[in-house]
């Protein structure tokens, strides 16, 4: 094993100085001479006509300098997602609480406040759908009355049914007839909230050549970029997107959020605005997650062999399919060898706050319903719900839900790590469970870009579009250093906006490293190449002679003969090739899923139902950590976030109206330090063919398993299996108590009907 | 958000002749840690702030075995965690203090603040009431005293009139064979407001067995802190038995008239009292029997319902 110089260090990250001292500058740290300030009209009606918007008295208002509503924009409707649905705010109809529906710019907050509240609006009440159960029936009241106008409704199913997502395999009904045994359950997932803590910002000016530039709180300002084009419509060549210091996306922030709100004021108003939402708004305005109802059905052979799964999910979308199409339908099969199956998952629209992305939409959900479903098959045939997993899990060359093989992986590798680390299987004490998890995700691909290039001084500066995400940069920057021998803190990463940097794509879907790390090693390559080129002709040896190493180009057999990066990149200034630029582009990566094994150990209150979480260990695939620290980190933060959706968050929503009750961080429960045991973190290493020096995918699957491993946890200590997230004391004594959960067995085939005619 | 003027009083007497002069449109603050939340969520929108905090005679606390506890308005959250007096004489206060919020706002939040914002789930005041605080309140016309049990009016509303400040604490000393205990229950374990919570203090006759005093205070169950006077009767002056325990727990549920909420449902907190009324009357009984819990042992039963 040749000695690394960045590569698997856990190296501090590149910008920690500027955080940790609270000097990194984020959107709402922007200020512009004669910048005013933006605050927003919203909806109090879950669904209604306008039938008068008259902002003449906030206009008058001394200090308000322009006031928008839904009619000064173009009469478009874009989408986040298969569906073009929406209007960027409202224009004669207000479909969920919250939306938009005016944008005040003025001198001051309080004096923007004052305006909104100077808005006469006056609404007629439209028929409300909240419940997706509901709603999806055929006599359902409509969300959308010209939902057949809408661009891509092709991809749905009628009414409220805005997608559906299939998958097929074998003859499902023959298998389940020849099956030992059938097991059928419902499982629930509650609507959830992303929890980044800096609520979303930024700043609009339209600079004195006519483009408008904005600073952004975003993972994907390319996507920003484009959306805004759109709704503006304008051309994309006039926007500039810079990507400030994003502290937490998780997925929300992903795509156009409210940065047309102060774009369209500036243009109306001439000044820079800004927006900074409240805590309420990152609550009630845009992109959380919904409920999703899951129903499936395992066929098994006594052995503990899977022969047949069906599953059938409904998930609320809420007033626009914000995030798109559920991502969880192929993970209803989970990591196992299911030859047949028949999988559905319909997507339905609510007069409720439309979906967001977070942290591998929709795959959580079926994470906690598919993992806690197979501890309820294992315990129904008898078997160890460990061997049972083991007995049934992927391998190498299966073929996967979207038909592509899958290659080397570390998946029993986990399983294994975890058990030996636990002792597993293990008898816990009176009221003490432990119960396991696994979970799988795809590494996140898409278009990637980088440019390197090597300094006259022999530093390096990296050049990439993607916004720094968990130290993704760090990571970045140590590949870059890697592949040319230099240390890192000879790589620069500069701050970057979407003028400057090549195309890419969003941060998120766990991307980062794999895909766009790909391209920056690639790059760097490129960079090296041209090295190494300029240093045979100079040295007079072949390249293949030459080496590149601790900041020089070097002949190998020994000779003192060397060039360093500097000596080079000067030189190259002369050359014929001229400087030394390293370029990649690519649009996809190969195939290469990750898979974790997770297991939670709990105390059960029997009186009060309370859930303590004792112990959590994780083992995951990472193929190979480019920062352990980074990694480790990772992991831990997303098996907290799952830690929070399994025992204590939840967005709850008035069932008659679809508003949120709880849209503050009082109320909304997300776990503390104290909340938490020590994460037990194992790094596996088994590489990939194609990432980066190996290495895979690393943020998404640490969210998934806990939910699962907790219910699995309950129920090996007081016997009770608990559907319905999340697991508050009240629910799980209810259970104890042997009450039936509200929501009970839902039969979502006989809901759908045969009159349905996507069944 | 809405518009207000600032007024800062640094005397009792200029404090009272503002809150005279701007009546219900003044609203007083000292630590503002309620204040500055219902301020920007627009639910609270006075004309006049009248600001108390600076005010040094109200800070005091003063401890002996004769008088028992004085506390200042002004005493911080922070203060009834860490003061060792409390700690000692009146532990189930201090580890009620100890639950509440973060450090940086039990550095900031004032006991009188927490009593007058009469929440139903402050988390100093089922505490306060187990050790039968008495406030005192001054005015226009002099000084006049309320049991801190018949302070409460309602959600948010208290017997203080217009020009009428809470200037004072008194808590009587705590009698010999004293145990007192508080438990939260709340999902979080820090940073969090109380599902319910329920405070116990009893004291024994010198013979161990029999029941001289008891008081248990209930937060979260009702529009108010309340006493829970039922279970409480149950006990007084007879020999506690386990049996006796458990009725007390079930008639301190009759006692909560609790409402459902997003911590909750009516139902579960109601369930609740008497499992945590039972548990604090239990762990009480053993410390009145000398069997002292260590504090770090309290402030975890006060943060987290979970053992």
């Amino acid at each position: 094993m040749p000695e690394h110089i960045a590569l698997g260090k856990s190296l501090p990250r590149v910008d920690a100085m500027e955080k940790i001292t609270g000097k990194a500058t984020y959107a709402s740290d922007v200020y512009l001479p004669g910048m005013l300030m933006c605050k927003l009209l919203t909806s109090t009606e879950s669904h209604a006509r306008i039938v008068r918007l008259d902002t003449t008295r906030a206009e008058a208002l001394p200090g308000v300098r322009a006031v928008i509503t839904g009619n000064d924009y173009p009469d478009i409707r874009f989408g986040s997602g298969a569906l073009r649905d929406r209007r960027i705010m409202a224009t004669d109809e207000v479909f969920y609480i919250g939306e938009a529906v005016a944008a005040v710019a003025a001198d001051d907050e309080i004096t923007a406040q004052e305006a909104v509240e100077l808005i006469d609006v006056e609404y007629q009440p439209l028929p409300v759908v909240v419940d997706p159960l509901q709603a999806i029936r055929d006599d359902a009241v409509p969300v959308h009355e010209d939902l057949e106008s809408f661009e891509g409704y092709g991809f749905a199913g009628g009414g409220n049914n805005c997608t559906l997502l299939d998958a097929d395999r074998g003859d499902v009904v023959q298998a389940f007839q020849d099956a030992d045994q059938t097991i059928e359950e419902t499982y629930q997932s509650q609507p959830i909230n992303q929890g980044f803590l800096e609520p979303m910002a930024c700043v609009a000016n339209v600079e004195p050549n006519g483009r408008l530039t904005v600073w952004a709180s975003t993972q994907g300002p390319y996507q920003v970029r484009a959306q805004l084009a759109s709704v503006l419509d304008i051309p994309l060549s006039r926007i500039k997107v810079i990507a400030m210091e994003l502290g937490g996306g998780f997925g929300a922030k992903l795509r156009l959020a409210f940065e047309a709100f102060p774009a369209m004021l500036a243009m109306k108003s001439g000044r820079p605005v800004k927006l900074i939402n409240t805590r309420e708004e990152a609550f009630t305005l845009n992109g959380p997650r919904l409920e999703t109802n899951i129903r499936l059905k395992t066929g098994v052979m006594n052995d503990g062999r899977i022969v047949a799964r069906e599953a059938y999910s409904i998930f609320d979308v809420g007033a626009y399919l914000g995030a798109g199409p559920n991502a969880g339908v192929g993970h209803a099969l989970g990591p196992y060898k299911i030859p047949n199956f028949k999988l559905r998952s319909y997507g339905v629209y609510t007069n409720k706050i439309y979906v967001g992305s977070y942290r591998a939409s929709g795959v959580a959900d079926m994470t906690f319903a598919v993992e806690s479903h197979m501890d309820s098959v294992a315990h129904q045939l008898g078997i160890d719900p460990l061997d049972f997993r083991s007995m049934n899990a992927v391998e190498e060359g299966d073929i996967s839900v979207s038909g592509a093989r899958l290659p080397r992986n570390g998946l029993r590798e986990t399983l294994q790590a975890v058990k030996d680390r636990l002792g597993l299987p293990k008898k816990m004490g009176e009221a003490r469970g432990l119960g396991i998890a696994m979970g799988e995700w795809r590494s996140g691909s898409g278009p990637s870009t980088a440019a390197i290039s090597v300094n006259e001084d022999g530093t390096i500066s990296m050049l990439t579009g993607s916004v720094d995400i968990s130290g993704s940069d760090t990571s970045m920057a140590q590949i870059a250093a890697e592949t040319l021998g230099v240390t890192l803190d000879q790589v620069v990463v500069p701050k970057r906006d979407t003028d400057m940097a090549p195309f890419t794509g969003p941060s998120g879907g766990s991307r980062i490293v794999y895909s766009q790390g790909k391209a920056v090693q690639m790059a760097a390559e490129d960079a090296r190449n041209k090295l190494m080129a300029l240093a045979s002709d100079r040295l007079g040896v072949p390249p293949d002679a030459l080496a590149c190493e601790n900041g020089k180009v070097y002949v190998q057999d020994n000779t003192p003969q060397e060039l360093t990066l500097a000596q080079l990149a000067r030189m190259s200034l002369t050359s014929p090739q001229g400087p030394i630029v390293g370029n990649a582009s690519l649009s996809s990566m190969p195939f290469a899923p990750v898979y974790n094994t997770q297991a939670a150990e709990v105390l059960v209150d029997r009186e009060t139902g309370r859930v303590t979480l004792t112990r959590f260990v994780q083992a995951q695939d990472v193929g190979v950590a480019i920062n352990p620290m980074s990694v480790v980190g990772q992991l831990e933060g997303g098996a907290v976030q799952g830690i929070g959706r399994a025992l204590s968050e939840e967005l709850q929503i008035d069932s008659e109206t679809g508003r949120v009750l709880n849209p503050s961080l009082a109320t909304y429960l997300m776990p503390l330090a104290v909340d938490m045991p020590e994460i037990e973190t194992i790094l596996i290493n088994v590489p990939t063919d194609d990432g980066p020096f190996g290495a895979r995918a690393v943020a998404e699957p640490p969210g998934f398993g806990p939910p699962a491993a907790i219910a699995n946890a309950i129920y090996d200590a007081v016997g009770v299996r608990i559907k319905e997230l999340p697991f508050t004391a009240e629910r799980v004594l209810a259970a104890i108590k042997g009450q039936q959960p509200k929501a009970g067995f839902i039969d979502i085939e006989a809901l759908l009907s045969g009159e349905n005619p996507l069944v | 958000m809405a518009r207000f003027e600032y007024l800062e009083a640094r005397t009792l007497r200029q404090a009272i002749s503002l809150l005279q002069r701007h009546g219900d449109e003044a609203r007083i603050v000292a630590g503002s840690t309620d204040f500055l939340v219902r301020w920007r969520q627009g639910v609270w929108q006075p004309k006049y702030v009248v600001n108390i905090g600076r005010i040094a005679s109200l800070r005091r606390i003063s401890y002996s075995r004769r008088l028992g506890l004085r506390l200042g308005a002004l005493v911080s959250v922070r203060d009834l965690e860490t003061h060792p007096q409390i700690q000692s004489n009146y532990s189930a206060l201090s580890a009620a203090a100890a639950s509440f919020a973060g450090v940086q706002v039990r550095n900031l939040a004032t006991v009188g603040g927490n009593v007058c914002n009469a929440s139903p789930a402050g988390d100093t005041l089922p505490a306060l009431l187990a050790f039968d605080a008495q406030c005192k309140i001054a005015g226009p016309e002099g000084d006049r005293w309320v049991a801190l049990s018949e302070f409460f009016t309602g959600p948010g509303r208290t017997v203080l009139q217009t020009g009428e400040i809470l200037t004072e604490l008194r808590l009587p000393p705590p009698l010999p064979n004293t145990g007192s205990l508080y438990i939260k229950h709340s999902p979080r374990g820090a940073m969090d407001i109380a599902t319910l919570g329920v405070a116990s203090v009893i004291s024994l006759e010198g013979s161990g067995r029999v029941c001289r005093n008891l008081r248990i205070g209930l937060g979260a169950v009702a529009p108010t802190p309340i006493r829970a006077s039922s279970a409480e009767s149950l006990l007084w002056g007879r020999e506690v038995t386990p049996e006796l325990i458990t009725s007390a727990a079930q008639a301190a549920k009759a006692d909560a008239k609790p409402i459902g909420d997003v911590r909750g449902s009516a139902e579960h907190r109601q369930d609740m009292v008497a499992v945590l009324t039972q548990r604090t009357l239990d762990r009480a009984l053993d410390m009145a029997r000398g069997n002292p819990m260590a504090f770090e042992m309290q402030r975890q039963f006060a943060i987290q319902a979970a053992f």
